[in-house]
């Protein structure tokens, strides 16, 4: 089982919208997610494999097949809807058991394979029921063992979440991990939400006007971001612009930093990325090997187990996470939290 | 505010009690209302072989025409539905809708054009009346339907079928047919009480063998008033029960929607 996507383009009709030179390998259990803002181009990737729209250049492979040409109904994939389109004129089990119906199993096999579906998904005492009696949250759990129940070749999820409640949408996406990681099945999720992804998928896609701008497992894009967009849209960043001088150190607005500058010539202009936590509260037994920078507070909110605080040096902003409950004005910035990124 | 309703609906209704009073009147002239009380005329009009054909034409006319509006106008309007985007789509709903717009006398007057000549002679048979009542009612078809098929975002649920492996027929069958039912059975009614009702073209297209019932209803006039009054309450009742029928249905399937 295995979704691949070589060198895939498809612009919309009467437009210069659309996705370009996409490639993308998702292997046997693993989970891609592909994240960035509306209008990306994400969702339009997820219907190329689902096969709603053919791609103008490059194929799309399910295990190792050529399914460029091919109809949605013969891909063999399993979609979970944004909108989770359950039929609202059959039973729950019914719905469950359409994709076997079309496959030609005898309905009492459905319906046996349909309920041990549902009870894979908490949902076993509701499955002579309509999808209109039930909440988001069970329509969601009923929509993946639909997508589940023939076996398909590949799980596409578009958006599973976003029709959830905040504290719905933590329990569902530890579901759907379980759920699928029990299936070990090639998933591709798409979604907006970049927490989501860090939080379930194996790797993840940054795009942005329809380019793949970086793929790579979590904590890869968290930590080392191949350039500034990506490092802004992946949690919180600090993005300095500055200047690599010759002494190991790059020069900002409010001072120099040492830090690793391999790879970059001296005078070149570069952007400065530090993520906020890594950013340290100056005390005497904590020294300074940057800084120490002293700015004023311009914003200090408290978010629970951390506070985040904007400091003004001059015209720079250094944003900071910090677990500590003192008044905090003056920082330092370790040399290894220092990454530096291509200039805008 | 009740008040006016009230005299809104009397003065809708007048004419038809009216109408009701008058087929059972013994004789109705010079009087307010008829005198005397007979079931004759509607007798009469039983027994009238021109009455009685028209009624049998006017019968097979509508089955005719709710069967060709679903044969064709839901074909159709999934074809737009489906395939149809931008400027493509308004465009084919202008085409769909223009025969609303037309009055019914100009496309009578195209009809008598095209088929009176040596090439299409098909003026008058039966065939061509009901092709007109097609073309009269199919934009109601098509717009009832094209509008449930967006309320109810059938295209949703069929990408979601064909994504489960249903075949274009499995989905036309499993998924389109069911939820547009109501809509499809409400959408025949109404088509049947237009074409009940239909006068204009029918009068100027028929052929002495294939007049409908309001063709040959406007000679009744010509009659005694409560031969007249009976032959209108015939048509009146027709109407009435697909308009009630179709509303019901309606009505049904909007409930329906709702706890949907």
């Amino acid at each position: 089982m295995m979704l691949r996507y070589e060198n895939v383009s498809y612009t919309y009709p009467a437009t210069n919208t659309g996705v370009f030179d996409i490639s993308l390998e998702i292997g046997r259990g693993e989970l891609l997610a592909i994240i960035g803002a509306s209008g990306c181009g994400k969702s339009t990737v997820l219907k190329l494999l689902a096969g709603f729209m053919k791609p103008d250049a490059g194929r799309v492979l399910i295990d190792g097949q050529d399914v460029s040409d091919r109809l949605p109904e013969t891909r063999q994939l399993g979609i979970v809807f944004q909108s989770y389109a359950l039929f609202p004129h059959m039973r729950l089990w019914e719905n469950v058991a359409y994709p076997l119906k079309v496959r030609g199993v005898n309905r009492s096999e459905r319906r046996a394979r349909a309920a041990a579906m549902l009870a894979r998904v908490g949902m076993a005492d509701r499955a002579d029921d309509h999808p209109a009696m039930l909440s988001g949250g069970q329509q969601q759990r009923v929509a993946l063992a639909r997508a589940l129940v023939y076996e398909p070749r590949g799980l596409l999820l578009d958006e599973p979440l976003s029709a959830l409640d905040a504290a719905l949408r933590l329990e569902m996406r530890d579901e759907i991990l379980r759920v699928q990681r029990a299936a070990g099945i090639a998933t591709l999720l798409v979604t907006h939400d970049q927490e989501e992804a860090l939080s379930i998928a194996d790797k993840v896609a940054v795009m942005r006007n329809g380019r793949l701008l970086q793929v790579g497992t979590p904590r890869e894009l968290y930590e080392t971001p191949v350039n500034a967009e990506v490092a802004g849209f992946v949690g919180q960043s600090n993005l300095w612009p500055g200047q690599v001088a010759g002494d190991g150190r790059v020069t900002t607005a409010f001072g120099a930093l040492a830090c690793d500058t391999g790879g970059h010539q001296v005078g070149s202009s570069v952007t400065v990325f530090v993520r906020p936590e890594r950013i340290v509260p100056y005390s005497e037994e904590s020294g300074a090997a940057n800084g120490p920078f002293t700015g004023a507070v311009m914003a200090d909110r408290y978010l629970g187990p951390i506070r985040r605080i904007d400091l003004a040096i001059g015209d720079s902003l250094i944003r900071l996470e910090t677990h500590l409950r003192e008044a905090v004005t003056s920082i330092t910035i370790p040399p290894d939290a220092v990454r530096l990124l291509p200039a805008h | 505010m009740p008040f006016i309703t009230i005299a809104y609906l009397i003065f809708l209704a007048a004419p038809v009690l009216l109408l009701a009073l008058g087929s059972f009147g013994e004789s109705w002239s010079n009087t307010l209302l008829p005198t005397g009380f007979t079931g004759r005329w509607f007798a009469e009009i039983a027994s009238d072989p021109s009455f009685r054909r028209a009624f049998g034409t006017s019968l097979e006319i509508v089955a005719l025409t709710c069967a060709l509006n679903v044969l064709i106008g839901l074909p159709l309007a999934y074809a737009i539905q489906a395939g149809a985007r931008g400027g493509l789509r308004i465009a084919a709903r202008l085409v769909t809708f223009l025969p609303v717009a037309v009055p019914e006398l100009v496309l009578a007057f195209g009809f008598i054009l095209v088929f009176s000549s040596d090439a299409l002679p098909w003026l008058g048979s039966f065939w061509l009346l009901a092709a007109g009542h097609l073309v009269l009612t199919l934009p109601y078809t098509v717009t009832a339907l094209l509008a449930d098929m967006d309320q109810l975002d059938l295209e949703a649920f069929e990408n979601a079928a064909a994504t489960l492996g249903a075949s274009f027929a499995a989905r036309f069958c499993d998924i389109t047919l069911p939820l547009l039912g109501t809509s499809l059975l409400s959408t025949t009614l109404t088509v049947a009480a237009l074409s009940i009702g239909e006068f204009q073209l029918s009068n100027l297209v028929s052929g002495f063998l294939s007049r409908t019932y309001p063709v040959v209803l406007l000679q009744a006039f010509y009659g005694a008033t409560g031969f007249a009054c009976a032959a209108t309450i015939v048509l009146l009742s027709l109407a009435t029960i697909a308009s009630l029928t179709s509303s019901l249905t309606a009505l049904a399937a909007g409930a329906g929607k709702t706890t949907a």
